[in-house]
């Protein structure tokens, strides 16, 4: 077990399993994306209600719910950081923070677009969408203060303990749809019969969509760590030759 | 489950029942947000590595360079 931990920290480790596994998580990626993106723009029907609007949905309620998942990634991260001293750890927690920023605007945006309509309001200071703006500005500002910083490991220290305070965020998202009764409705109920409120025309494809975001997360923290990782130790040797051997 | 394709025309997949630019505004941020965060990553792959190249044959060719003149005191400034 520590020896795996070990191996974690290694960069040149990361470097060459990632790199290995980065050729199948893309494939993954492109193919669980591909079949969502057609299925909720050609296959699922209209709603009794919303009409096709619930397209907009299958996107808005990946992408939301995958955004949630940066807090606590960012956090287990700064916690290595904070014990371990892993430098790996801080890397990733790097790379991590300007995509989750990306997730939480998307979601942001989506969610304006469908309420345009739905709600007939693109912006209103419901619990679930203020607190989705709040993580949008939490993010903002770790990447902020990473920059703020020129000594890398105090830049690391800070954005690790920004990073597990704001998972207290994630937890009133979570549940802010329970706690206040506000504009945004609470998650729908899974069903499994085709033709009720939330049924398997509508999850399924939704759900294809949460696999693609959690792949998307996936390939791009690797593809950014490892450029981080060249960045930082550009003066190891194992870079080097592997610098050299790409240019031959 | 497997509902059959929603459309019979073109013009009627890109109206989306009335509302077109509602779910093609998300679809295009959302094709944005993909675009932006495979792509970029990979091209700053590319930059790094070609500027590290850069770097390394720099630092090879100025050692070189040394050695090609031995009458060069390098350990000037050591001894004052």
């Amino acid at each position: 077990m520590w020896q795996w931990f070990h191996k974690w920290g290694s960069p040149k480790w990361f470097y060459d399993l990632s790199g290995r596994w980065l050729p199948w998580l893309t494939a993954a990626l492109v193919i669980s994306l591909t079949t969502a993106i057609v299925w909720a723009l050609l296959f699922v029907p209209p709603d009794y209600q919303q009409g096709y609007t619930t397209r907009i949905l299958i996107v808005h309620v990946a992408v939301a719910g995958t955004s949630l998942a940066f807090f606590p990634i960012m956090a287990v991260a700064g916690t290595i950081t904070l014990v371990w001293k892993m430098k790996m750890a801080d890397m990733v927690a790097k790379t991590v923070a300007p995509l989750g920023a990306w997730f939480s605007a998307l979601t942001l945006a989506s969610g304006s677009i469908w309420g345009s309509v739905m709600w007939g309001t693109w912006w209103e200071w419901d619990s679930r969408l203020t607190s989705m703006l709040f993580q949008f500005f939490l993010l903002i500002s770790v990447i902020s203060l990473r920059s703020a910083f020129t000594d890398t490991d105090t830049a690391a220290k800070a954005c690790a303990v920004l990073s597990i305070v704001g998972c207290v965020n994630v937890v009133i998202i979570k549940y802010s749809v329970e706690w206040w009764n506000t504009l945004h409705q609470p998650a729908s109920g899974l069903s499994m019969s085709s033709g009720s409120v939330n049924g398997p025309e509508f999850w399924v494809p939704t759900l294809i969509m949460v696999v693609a975001m959690y792949l998307l997360l996936a390939v791009h923290v690797m593809v950014a760590t490892r450029n981080e990782i060249l960045q930082r130790e550009s003066r190891a040797q194992w870079v080097q030759d592997l610098v050299k051997g790409v240019s031959e | 489950m497997f509902d059959a394709i929603q459309f019979s025309s073109f013009n009627e997949f890109f109206t989306m029942g009335g509302y077109a630019f509602n779910v093609w505004s998300v679809y295009f941020l959302f094709g944005l947000f993909l675009f932006a965060n495979l792509y970029f990553p990979v091209q700053k792959n590319k930059r790094i590595m070609k500027s590290l190249k850069r770097r390394i044959l720099f630092s090879e060719q100025s050692k070189e360079n040394l050695l090609d003149q031995p009458e060069v005191d390098l350990s000037v400034g050591e001894n004052q």
